[in-house]
């Protein structure tokens, strides 16, 4: 899942900063972006994601720093003469005009003949699944097509950089998890670089190569999902992404790479020191997904380690079963979840219970 | 809430604001010198002699230039005011936009007085041109309202489109922003033609005594023989009011339907 | 090159765009609007002498407007008039916007708004003149009803000046209070009333206790709309009224064009619009303060 670094850069994001008045929108922003990556912009409302893509499109200046892209400055190219084009939230299909004549608008200054542009808008519609739509009014599509029209309009003049600024937030739950799939799919198919803006944590895990963090007009952390998920560098990258406990804990002693830690409720554990994320003088908690923590049944053994707790809460989900389990006799809760399968009977609130978990899983915030 | 009282209520306001628009025709076609009861039978004879008016026709004409001047004018005036309004953020804008759309909430004597006083001040002649600029002036807030709705509802991210999709911010005007605002371009033209021709202040004062529709319909309403005539004229004007008003709606809603909005209510 | 840099930054910027496309329209109504309103102004308190302006400050024009009794009894009697225009307009408008709002289906309602507005279109001058005809010593009503034998002799409704004013510009300014009306009592929460109906309210308690309240910025809007241009209407009080019953207007006109007073006229013209701009504060005021109260 890891994407390769030998690819050449395409887009790279030297300390830009960007005001709106006294509003401090970009705080800074550092960065590169590859090649032929599915990178994504993934930040609460208000983080400056959208701004930082629409400052590659060329829609919004920047107040300093530098925006590159394939190893050109961006400084003073307007919207128009970049090599990027864009996918709108809204997808600004335009309502006077047929499907073929949206997605040919960009090829008005092309010197192809007539017949090749007309082949050509075919081609791209065949490329996102709407061979033979040409000819519809635009207004008359539904939420899914106005997606796609608004994909072969841009993706019809070959960019070197595809933007797609929340493309999948107006559609509903079964079409956009549909669309994200044919996303991918269309990405690998044409190899440019794809950059999304989304406020969907799953849909970045799922569709990216990369993704870049981001609250309050700083990058968070810019990292692969799995990195993102497994190694989190601070508790509200943690927090935004996925679901994590967080247990109060001392730090005892650290020496030659190792850190040793007293975690409430857990006991005291020895951490990889070199893989935790940078000390922030916070006062120290360790953080578990629920996932790594497993409930031992009958006379079931801890590969690593194993500590005693209370069921307080038990929230049935079909396939999976979360439980909120308080630790060895402390008011520490985490909680945990379990697979349902056959013969495995879910347990009452007030189960004493063994839980097993794994010191590698563990990541240590302070 | 159903109670026939508030329906009774509301069908005779509705009798009360259509009396004088349903006596029109009534009285117009009516085969008697004095307009009242009982109606005598029907005649042609007032038509006739309207259309035998040779000043009417010359009024008839001076309105028709100037509401066509002034409308051209003013929509034009509204465009740029509309455009600006909802796109851009610049200094002084409430101030800009107050001034451009006071002409609406100022008694229209004041307007007509204060452009007079300076007119004559600097020794403007008074003539059919300057009955355009008052017109121009008091039309304008008018197209600019009915522009400002049109322009709204235009999605900013269609013209960013354009222009992502390589096109010169003056192409985008072109190809996207001016075919989308048409109805609404057409609608603010009519509403000022209509607002025009009515006009009856500024016509009366900034001219030079050319005759103008309305202030010829004005004098000749003191003449009892020649209210038939002048009733006869107003059947005409109204039918062409009501028409041009059903199209303007017409443009009016096919632009909301066209940017794909939603139909909030008529004009004003 | 710094120059260089801050002209080009000054030609990008939003702002300077805005002003660019916005400048005809605005050079247009500073030139033929702002000036000359600014004009009138220094007229009001310079002095007229035999139909020129003389650069002579006084506040003497001023002076007259407010003391003179025939100016003040005009100026109070236009006022009288556009308030009682005002409230006739609107009382009759209100329970019309609300049928039309709560009575009428929704399928129907536009039709309706385009009902009452369509009048409004119709020639104004004729219109008024109409009223002429109808209201007149053996006009249209006179001899309707002396047809129909419910009255003996005409009731020559016209010779009553202003009451011929009131009903003739009620009319004319009909669609201008229904609309505003109509659009504050289409925002009020349908929940609301069946709330008030469900906690024991009866039907009129809950029109007085909420739905009123709630549809009071549409009645101070039309309350501004009506009366700002009555105030300034002309052509009523000349062929209605006859010229018997001045208004302000008649009186600008008189003192600007036949007095050639082109001072004491601006004088007037002030007053007008000081007028209207303070009525325009009180209300706006009274909105403010019945919007805040339902916070």
């Amino acid at each position: 899942m890891t994407f390769s670094d030998d690819k050449p850069t395409m887009i790279e994001f030297k300390d830009v900063h960007k005001y709106y008045g006294d509003y401090h929108a970009l705080r800074g922003i550092n960065g590169t972006i590859k090649a032929g990556e599915f990178f994504s912009l993934l930040g609460p409302s208000g983080c400056g994601k959208t701004t930082l893509l629409r400052t590659i499109a060329g829609f919004e200046g920047i107040s300093s720093g530098a925006v590159l892209i394939d190893s050109k400055s961006m400084e003073g190219v307007p919207a128009n003469e970049r090599p990027t084009n864009m996918v709108f939230q809204s997808y600004a299909i335009f309502p006077h005009m047929s499907v073929a004549e949206n997605v040919g608008f960009g090829l008005r200054k092309d010197p192809r003949s007539k017949a090749e542009k007309a082949r050509a808008v075919e081609e791209a519609l065949e490329m996102v699944g709407l061979k033979g739509y040409g000819g519809r009014a635009a207004h008359a599509l539904s939420g899914g097509q106005r997606q796609r029209v608004a994909l072969a309009r841009a993706l019809i003049l070959k960019p070197k950089v595809l933007l797609l600024d929340e493309p999948l937030s107006a559609l509903d739950k079964k079409m956009r998890e549909h669309m994200q799939v044919e996303l991918i799919k269309l990405q690998r198919q044409v190899g440019i670089t794809f950059i999304l803006v989304t406020h969907d944590q799953e849909e970045a895990l799922v569709m990216s190569d990369r993704i870049a963090v981001m609250f309050d007009g700083e990058i968070a952390q810019l990292a692969d999902p799995e990195t993102l998920y497994r190694r989190p560098m601070s508790k509200k990258v943690a927090d935004f992404i996925g679901t994590m406990n967080f247990v109060p804990a001392t730090v005892l002693s650290e020496a030659g790479g190792q850190v040793e830690v007293e975690a409430k409720g857990l006991g005291r554990v020895m951490l990889d020191a070199t893989i935790q994320p940078p000390i922030k003088g916070e006062s120290p908690v360790v953080g578990l997904r629920p996932e790594t923590l497993t409930l031992l049944y009958d006379d079931q053994k801890a590969t690593e380690r194993e500590t005693e707790g209370v069921v307080d809460e038990v929230i049935y989900f079909g396939d999976m079963t979360y439980y909120d389990v308080y630790l060895g006799g402390t008011d520490v809760e985490v909680r945990l979840s379990m697979r349902n399968v056959p013969g495995r009977p879910i347990l009452d609130v007030g189960s004493k219970v063994r839980v097993a978990w794994s010191p590698s899983a563990l990541v240590l915030f302070r | 809430m159903k109670s026939p009282s508030l329906r009774i209520y509301a069908i005779a306001y509705l009798v009360f604001l259509y009396a004088p628009i349903i006596l029109l025709p009534l009285f117009a076609f009516n085969d008697s010198k004095v307009v009242q009861f009982p109606l005598k039978g029907v005649t042609l004879e007032w038509f006739r002699q309207m259309a035998g008016d040779a000043q009417l026709g010359i009024a008839v004409k001076n309105s028709l230039i100037i509401a066509l001047s002034s409308s051209i004018l003013s929509t034009t005036l509204g465009i740029f005011a509309a455009r600006a309004s909802t796109r851009f953020r610049f200094p002084a804008k409430g101030a800009l936009m107050g001034l451009i759309m006071l002409p609406m909430v100022l008694p229209e004597i004041i307007v007509a007085m204060s452009l007079l006083i300076v007119l004559l001040a600097i020794g403007v002649k008074l003539s059919l041109f300057t009955i355009i600029l008052g017109h121009v002036l008091v039309c304008t807030p008018f197209a600019t309202a009915i522009l400002t709705s049109a322009f709204q509802s235009l999605d900013k991210s269609l013209e960013e489109a354009a222009y992502d999709l390589g096109e010169t911010p003056l192409s985008t005007f072109r190809l996207i922003i001016l075919p989308l605002v048409l109805p609404g371009i057409i609608s603010a033209f009519l509403i000022c033609f209509t607002i025009s021709i009515d006009e009856f202040i500024v016509s009366n004062f900034l001219g030079s005594g050319e005759a103008i529709l309305s202030v010829y319909i004005f004098g000749q309403f003191r003449f009892p023989a020649k209210v038939p005539s002048m009733l006869a004229l107003g059947t005409i004007l109204v039918l062409i009011s009501i028409c041009l008003l059903t199209i303007a709606e017409y443009f009016r809603r096919r632009g909301i339907a066209k940017t794909g909005g939603k139909d909030t209510g008529g004009f004003l | 090159m710094q120059n260089n840099g801050l002209l080009a930054r000054i030609r990008r910027s939003e702002g300077a765009s805005g002003l660019a496309i916005i400048s005809p329209t605005a050079f247009y109504a500073i030139l033929l609007l702002a000036a000359p309103l600014v004009t009138v102004m220094l007229f009001s308190v310079l002095t007229s002498e035999n139909g020129h302006i003389v650069w002579d400050f006084s506040l003497s024009n001023y002076e007259t407007v407010f003391t003179h009794p025939v100016y003040r009894a005009i100026m109070l009697r236009s006022l009288m008039v556009s308030m009682l225009v005002t409230l006739a307009t609107v009382l009759l408008a209100y329970p019309l916007a609300y049928y039309i709002s709560f009575n009428v289906p929704a399928h129907r309602k536009s039709m309706w708004l385009f009902l009452v507005t369509l009048p409004f279109w119709t020639s104004y001058i004729i219109r008024v003149s109409l009223w002429r005809v109808i209201l007149g010593y053996n006009g249209v009503i006179d001899s309707a009803l002396m047809d129909l034998g419910l009255v003996g002799e005409p009731l020559n409704i016209l010779s009553n000046g202003v009451m011929s004013i009131v009903i003739t510009l009620a009319h004319a300014y009909a669609p201008f209070a229904i609309l505003p009306i109509f659009v504050s009592l289409e925002k009020v929460d349908r929940a609301l009333l069946e709330a008030g109906q469900d906690l024991g309210e009866t039907r009129l308690r809950t029109f007085w206790r909420v739905t009123l309240p709630l549809s009071m910025p549409g009645v101070i809007a039309a309350v501004l709309i009506v009366f700002i241009p009555t105030v300034g209407d002309y052509v009523t009080p000349e062929l209605i009224g006859g010229g018997k019953v001045p208004m302000i207007a008649n009186m600008i006109e008189s003192q600007l064009l036949k007095q050639r007073d082109q001072a004491l006229g601006s004088a007037l013209s002030v007053t007008v619009m000081a007028i209207v701009a303070v009525v325009s504060i009180i209300f706006l005021t009274l909105n403010r303060r019945f919007l805040g109260g339902q916070k």
